[in-house]
């Protein structure tokens, strides 16, 4: 008994040691992104990982939530680099809104706060009182990339369908925006926007409906990669290949479609660069660097056939 | 309590048809009010192409539909099944883009990974339930997770695609414009009503929903009874995938998120009672159709999505206080 006591004491002492040690050493991150369940992220992660290995000046701490909305792991999750006592926090937040509060309390704390990917809400920063840089890729600018593809295509009066995202996410909110942005200034005709809730069977079915409604429908804006594939498979089966789609994301499966014409277009925001660059920056400030400011766009490319 | 005596002692359900029968018109009445509303109100719902559409559309919650209704006959609920479909998706994907083998073999092999993988799933969710009498609704909200985080394993998340052409062709063939994929689902509501009413398994199935204690007095294996109604649900979740991947093309370890509550939906509002032993898979196929039809025709007349989604909440709650007065009906 006495021994296991002293085993227990000693362990604990070193674990502390080596955690103190650790802390002296390298710059420790926390990396929080959305759900691993999503390519886009589980990509990210692996990006993350081998940027750990390549840089080996910093130790990565990464956590994944269980699905896009789960702002309450969040929360939790800075909560708990806060007490360990991590150097920075680079966090894709799930909600624009309710993740400014515990960042606040973070950044109180001296931890450097790095927010990629999905922009805080502006206004509620302003209400917390603090002045937080955002890094990443201009969903809505992206988006009119691919929209400006299908107009140019069809030119003024084209009739077109967008399948948005899920609704109430910034992302999907951007980029319906950024289509309705080409929709404007191309003079498309836009028959219907509905979401497909970013999922590759209900845009299949959406969008067979809508086709029924609207069989006059020339070109398809679809939010992201999976529903693309939905909408395609779609115009397989009713036999229309007149009918142009764009998507966004150029994740691999879509890589055939672009190629034989199946899809004129998608938009790569290199998701896979995105978390390391947002690490490479916050390591920066750490290093002394000057604070971030207002907007640090990330690449964004069109991604087009032959 | 007589009524249930009666399924016991009459495995040929004669009386339990007629019934059936009168509780099945109430629903396909309600079916017919819909489709009428759907050809009045919208131009193209009776095109022959939009009716390919819906049945296409219904087909993967109708086979779901058809294994839930074998679970909550016997008074279970399975919650699974969705991250099941895609977990015995991803398998089946796995197999099907193995290098050295030819087409059919592939798809083959492909099929067999799919529902050997809802089917012991389902004999999982059957065998824990049973063996420690614990509610179905915490076993298979395990499972749902477990199927769930393995399906993202084995795929790394990643979307797998390119399948063969044939599988595809399997997908999109129709005949006389009846998609094929349909005519599995029929025919496994046919083959499902054909156990549950022509052989003394399927009337001991009702007779543990209405009174397990009952069957089990009377010398009746029940364990086994029930591990099997959770292992054929199992197994259509397998049958579901092959159909989603066929359909698609691509097996996506996201598939079929809340499947499983679309797939209740159509066994309830087909008038099967939520605490077992009554209604039929033949309700289930009509309220797989309306459920369809809805969808379908919701978005014809140019309704919003937020209004869709309340609307298909409303006709649930419709058909559970229908279920209701059924049941009190039935009772005098």
């Amino acid at each position: 008994m006495k021994f296991m006591k002293f085993a227990a004491v000693a362990a604990t002492s070193i674990a502390l040691l080596a955690g103190s040690a650790n802390a002296d050493d390298k710059p420790v991150v926390g990396l929080i992104m959305k759900s691993l369940a999503n390519e886009f992220f589980q990509n990210m992660l692996e990006g993350a990982k081998e940027h750990e290995i390549k840089r080996g000046d910093y130790e990565l701490r990464a956590v994944g939530m269980q699905n896009e909305t789960d702002f309450e792991s969040q929360i939790n999750a800075v909560e708990n680099f806060i007490t360990q006592g991590v150097d920075a926090i680079v966090i894709a937040p799930a909600d624009s809104r309710a993740m400014v509060r515990p960042l606040k309390r973070a950044m109180e704390a001296g931890i450097v706060v790095v927010n990629f990917d999905v922009s805080l809400d502006a206004d509620a920063k302003k209400q917390q009182g603090i002045d937080l840089a955002f890094v990443g890729p201009d969903n809505r600018g992206g988006a009119k990339l691919a929209g400006d593809a299908l107009g140019e295509l069809l030119g003024a009066g084209g009739k077109v369908v967008i399948i948005e995202g899920n609704p109430g996410a910034d992302n999907a909110n951007e980029r319906r925006l950024g289509f309705e942005d080409s929709v404007k200034q191309f003079g498309l005709e836009l028959l219907d926007s509905r979401t497909a809730h970013w999922e590759t069977e209900e845009a299949n079915t959406v969008f067979s409906n809508i086709l029924t409604a609207h069989p006059d429908t020339q070109g398809v804006m679809v939010a992201n990669d999976s529903m693309a594939i939905g909408v395609v498979k779609a115009l397989e089966s009713a036999g229309r290949k007149d009918i142009v789609v764009v998507g966004f994301d150029n994740i691999p499966a879509v890589g055939p479609m672009i190629k034989d014409g199946r899809m004129l277009a998608t938009v790569d925001q290199f998701g896979q660069a995105m978390a390391a660059n947002s690490i490479d920056l916050a390591l920066g400030v750490i290093a002394g660097g000057p604070k971030l400011e207002g907007w640090v766009k990330t690449p964004i490319e069109l991604v087009k056939g032959n | 309590m007589a009524e249930q005596s009666d399924v016991l002692a009459e495995p040929t359900g004669r009386d339990f048809s007629i019934r059936s029968i009168i509780n099945n018109a109430g629903i396909g009445l309600a079916l017919l009010g819909l489709i009428l509303f759907f050809s009045i109100f919208t131009e193209h719902f009776l095109n022959p192409n939009n009716i390919t559409n819906i049945l296409t559309q219904i087909t993967i919650n109708l086979i779901l539909a058809v294994g839930m209704t074998f679970v909550i006959l016997v008074g279970g609920i399975d919650l699974s099944v969705g991250s099941v479909m895609a977990f015995a998706a991803v398998v089946a994907g796995k197999a099907i883009t193995l290098p050295g083998f030819g087409p059919t073999e592939v798809i083959l092999l492909a099929c067999i990974a799919a529902v050997t993988a809802g089917f012991v799933c389902g004999l999982l969710n059957g065998l824990i339930t049973s063996y420690w009498a614990l509610p179905s609704f915490i076993i298979t909200l395990g499972m749902l997770n477990i199927a769930r985080g393995a399906a993202l394993h084995v795929s790394d998340a990643q979307t797998i695609y390119s399948f063969p052409f044939a599988f595809e062709e399997f997908g999109s063939a129709q005949i006389y414009g009846v998609p094929v994929v349909f005519l599995v689902a029929l025919a496994l509501v046919l083959l499902a009503w054909f156990v549950l009413n022509r052989t003394v398994f399927g009337r001991l199935l009702y007779g543990i929903g209405n009174n397990e204690e009952a069957v089990r007095l009377a010398g009746h294996p029940v364990f086994w009874y029930k591990v099997a109604a959770f292992t054929i649900c199992g197994l259509t979740a397998g049958i579901a995938a092959v159909v989603y991947m066929a359909r698609l093309n691509i097996a996506s370890p996201i598939a079929g998120i809340g499947f499983e509550l679309n797939a209740i939906a159509a066994v309830i509002i087909g008038g099967t009672s939520l605490s077992g032993g009554r209604g039929s898979v033949i309700g289930t196929l009509l309220g797989a159709f309306i459920i369809g039809v809805l969808a379908n025709g919701l978005i014809l007349i140019g309704l919003s999505d937020f209004m869709r989604q309340m609307i298909t909440g409303v006709v649930i709650i419709i058909a559970v206080i229908l279920d209701y007065y059924r049941a009190r009906y039935a009772k005098k």
